[in-house]
């Protein structure tokens, strides 16, 4: 279902979205390793896989918010291991930068989080996800984003 | 036919109370060191010291409409039309002559072969109250130079003349216009005579009579669509579209779809001419490539192809364009040129 | 006629008639009121249209990106100091040849905006006499910068809570009417299809609705940081007078702290955005 502003309703028992884009190389493979693990972590997140952080472009989260994202989470190789050598140092420097706008336009930066998690941190991907799940849960719905083309 | 006379003082009384009778007010305000028509402000902020920097169009053709609304069911698709908001009852009040001139400049497009709904809703339910210009409000004015002036009646319902500092004679001018009558009646402190009303009318002609009139300027774009005219000026235009966005009659839009999984919305967006992506074809082959030949269009749309088609020029001399070109391209200097070139058969 | 403007005419007309460059690119006396114009000589005897005075506002820089002036194999160009950290930018990111443009540099004591006001460039200028040019004009005149007032107003707005700040700008993007103009007078605003027309997929939503509009000036606004110069001509040229600037300084202060970076400096740098260091901020990345 669909609300005007064509985001996600919110149903009787609202869950948080999460979109969560991660690397091919490192996160990815932590999270599928907790899937092998048979660990359980919320279903809450949407996975999008992207060739490294060094890919990801603010564009990304904004549409992600746009779509009805309660909350976007951006994840990587740890610094030094990335694939193709400093995609993420790369990526960091973005992510300083668009945080803080993000931040000065007043988004709530709850909602926006970075990790690095390697290949062999399946645990570390369960519980990053569940700690954001929460956050998110105790927050509500990001309606502020999504749903400003409706607000006026 | 007398004219109600009130003191400038009580305008604001007025304009709150139609808002009072429920009409959506649009009055100029000061905001930073300009004036902008704005939807809902306190009639006290009324500013009508000069001509403010946006025009009334944004409230009869806003910058982005929805038209219509789309939904996939499975394999199926709805589609629905969007009824033109109901922006209901509209009073514009304080609007300058340029800008209520440009409405019927306009109305014929809005009702060529298609009639747009849209536009005419609010056009319908658009009253506008007009505040005359006592002297030219600003350099870039050139009114009479298009064949209005500072005391048009061109598209007005009330007219305000601006006697003096303190005085205001009031002329209804249309059926629509008298409807108001009421808000003004109580706030009345006597006539004033048609001879007041004249010497008004010359002082603000006078204060624009070293504008050119342009009434050759079809004919000879008509014969120099190539001219050295349009890289020697317009090199300099940098595209911003700015002109267009400010303009009264420029109504130029395109058709958006937006959509998120299965609700979309087809929307109406303002567009300009001054855009390379305004002619670009799929191809990749654009007609006008390059920044000078977008300028003649606007021009051309203007002085030539508009008034071929409707009999009126497509534009009011409100100068927006020339005072807020960010590169100081005026388009009465090229308008200008193109009349003196005709007078001297060049 | 000032002394720098008798001075740009002199250089401009020497170079014209040389040969050094195919035309000048400079400012005239404008149409409507004070203000000046940009205008393209290309003979020695045109060289008299050119002036420098207070309401020499544009950066020029601007038009090398596009033509006629992109197609000249040579131009000199009268520049301000704040001109030619534009011109700086441009080179570091090979945008274009040093050895295209001739910079006609002119000392300036601070230009007027068409309130009359100076602008905040000019209170915080630290380049009234231009260090990197080809030839210069103008008495020298020493800088006195006051660097604070960059980030005067951004402040401001920092002391905000998220929530205030948010409706701030929801009330100055409502405002905008997504002409581009702010694009379109950026002389860093280079590319040649910019993002918000890029439609497979749709990025940016192109309606004038408070949430394309918030996209628009977010994305504008991230991708001119570490590189905006602070020239102003975005804000001066938005018709629906949004402060752009607040936006464009609040990133400049960002890449100074972050990465203790200023723009427009040094040509032979990398632009903050394009590099990196190991040790970088890391806190708030889990």
């Amino acid at each position: 279902m669909t609300t005007e502003a064509g985001g996600l309703e919110a149903p009787a028992a609202w869950e948080p979205k999460i979109v969560a884009f991660i690397c091919n190389w490192c996160t990815y493979t932590g999270a599928d390793l907790a899937g092998t693990s048979r660990m359980k972590y919320p279903p809450n997140v949407r996975v999008i896989k992207i060739p490294c952080t060094g890919r990801f472009d603010p564009l990304f989260m904004l549409k992600a918010f746009e779509r009805g994202a309660d909350g976007v989470l951006v994840s990587g190789c740890h610094p030094g291991d990335c694939h193709y050598t400093a995609g993420n140092y790369n990526a960091r420097r973005k992510f300083t930068v668009w945080r803080k706008l993000l931040d000065f336009a007043g988004i709530d930066l709850d909602r926006v989080w970075f990790s690095w998690i390697s290949a062999a941190e399946g645990g570390k991907w369960v519980e990053t996800v569940r700690n954001f799940t929460e956050t998110i849960r105790a927050k509500g719905p990001f309606r502020e984003y999504g749903e400003m083309i409706d607000v006026r | 036919m007398p004219y109600l006379k009130m003191d400038s003082a009580d305008l604001p009384k007025v304009a709150r109370k139609l808002a009072a009778s429920g009409a959506r007010l649009v009055l100029p305000v000061r905001e930073g060191d300009e004036r902008f028509y704005r939807e809902g402000a306190d009639p006290d902020s009324l500013d009508l010291t000069t001509i403010p920097k946006n025009s009334i169009k944004e409230f009869l053709f806003p910058k982005t409409e929805k038209i219509l609304r789309y939904q996939y069911r499975g394999k199926d698709v709805t589609v629905e039309d969007v009824p033109p908001a109901a922006a209901g009852r509209t009073v514009i009040f304080g609007a300058r002559p340029c800008d209520a001139a440009s409405l019927p400049v306009v109305e014929p497009l809005w009702n060529w072969d298609y009639k747009d709904e849209f536009f005419n809703a609010r056009r319908g339910a658009t009253v506008v109250v007009t505040y005359a210009c006592r002297t030219a409000p600003d350099e870039a004015c050139f009114c009479v130079s298009v064949g209005l002036g500072p005391s048009s009646d061109q598209g007005s319902d009330v007219l305000l003349f601006p006697l003096d500092e303190t005085v205001v004679a009031v002329r209804f001018v249309t059926a629509a216009g008298r409807e108001l009558e009421s808000a003004f009646a109580e706030f009345g402190k006597g006539e004033v005579a048609e001879e007041a009303l004249e010497a008004f009318r010359k002082t603000g002609e006078a204060s624009l009579a070293h504008r050119k009139k342009f009434d050759r300027v079809q004919g000879w774009l008509e014969a120099h669509f190539e001219d050295r005219l349009w890289e020697e000026k317009a090199f300099r235009c940098v595209g911003c579209g700015t002109c267009t966005f400010l303009c009264p009659t420029c109504h130029c839009f395109d058709i958006q779809d937006e959509s998120c999984f299965d609700v979309g919305y087809r929307l109406k967006n303002w567009d300009a001419c001054q855009f390379s992506l305004f002619t670009l074809h799929t191809s990749g082959h654009n007609p006008r490539d390059t920044q000078p030949k977008r300028y003649r269009q606007r021009i051309y749309h203007k002085y030539a192809i508009y008034p071929q088609k409707f009999g009126k020029i497509l534009c009011t001399g409100c100068g927006r364009c020339v005072a807020h070109c960010p590169v100081n391209l005026s388009l009465y200097d090229v308008v200008a040129t193109a009349q003196e070139r005709a007078e001297r058969g060049d | 006629m000032s002394d720098r403007t008798a001075g740009i005419r002199a250089i401009a007309g020497k170079w014209l008639q040389d040969g050094t460059v195919e035309a000048v690119l400079g400012w005239e006396q404008g149409t409507y009121r004070d203000k000046t114009a940009p205008v393209l000589v290309r003979k020695a005897e045109e060289v008299d249209r050119l002036v420098f005075n207070e309401r020499c506002t544009n950066n020029l820089m601007t038009y090398l990106k596009r033509d006629p002036v992109r197609s000249l194999n040579t131009v000199g160009i009268v520049a301000k100091g704040c001109d030619i950290k534009a011109l700086i930018g441009l080179i570091q990111e090979s945008q274009v040849p040093r050895e295209k443009v001739k910079i006609l540099a002119v000392t300036c004591p601070g230009v007027r905006n068409a309130d009359g006001k100076r602008p905040v460039k000019c209170a915080a200028c630290d380049v009234n006499t231009p260090v990197f040019y080809d030839e210069i004009v103008g008495e020298k005149i020493a800088s006195n910068p006051d660097r604070a007032a960059r980030f005067r107003d951004v402040e401001a707005l920092e002391a905000m809570t998220p929530e205030e700040r948010h409706r701030f700008w929801r009330e100055q993007f409502d405002k905008c009417i997504r002409c581009y103009a702010c694009r379109q007078a950026c002389p860093l605003c280079i590319c040649s299809r910019c993002i918000a027309e890029k439609n497979q997929p749709q990025w940016i939503e192109t309606s004038a609705h408070p949430r394309g509009n918030f996209a628009w000036n977010l994305i504008r606004a991230y991708h001119l940081a570490g590189r905006c110069i602070e020239c102003e001509a975005c804000e001066t040229a938005c018709p629906a007078d949004i402060p752009l600037m607040l936006l464009n300084r609040y990133m400049a202060k960002v890449v100074e702290q972050s990465f203790g970076y200023e723009a427009g400096k040094d040509p032979q740098t990398q632009p903050p955005l394009r590099t990196f260091k190991l040790d970088d901020d890391n806190s708030f990345i889990l």
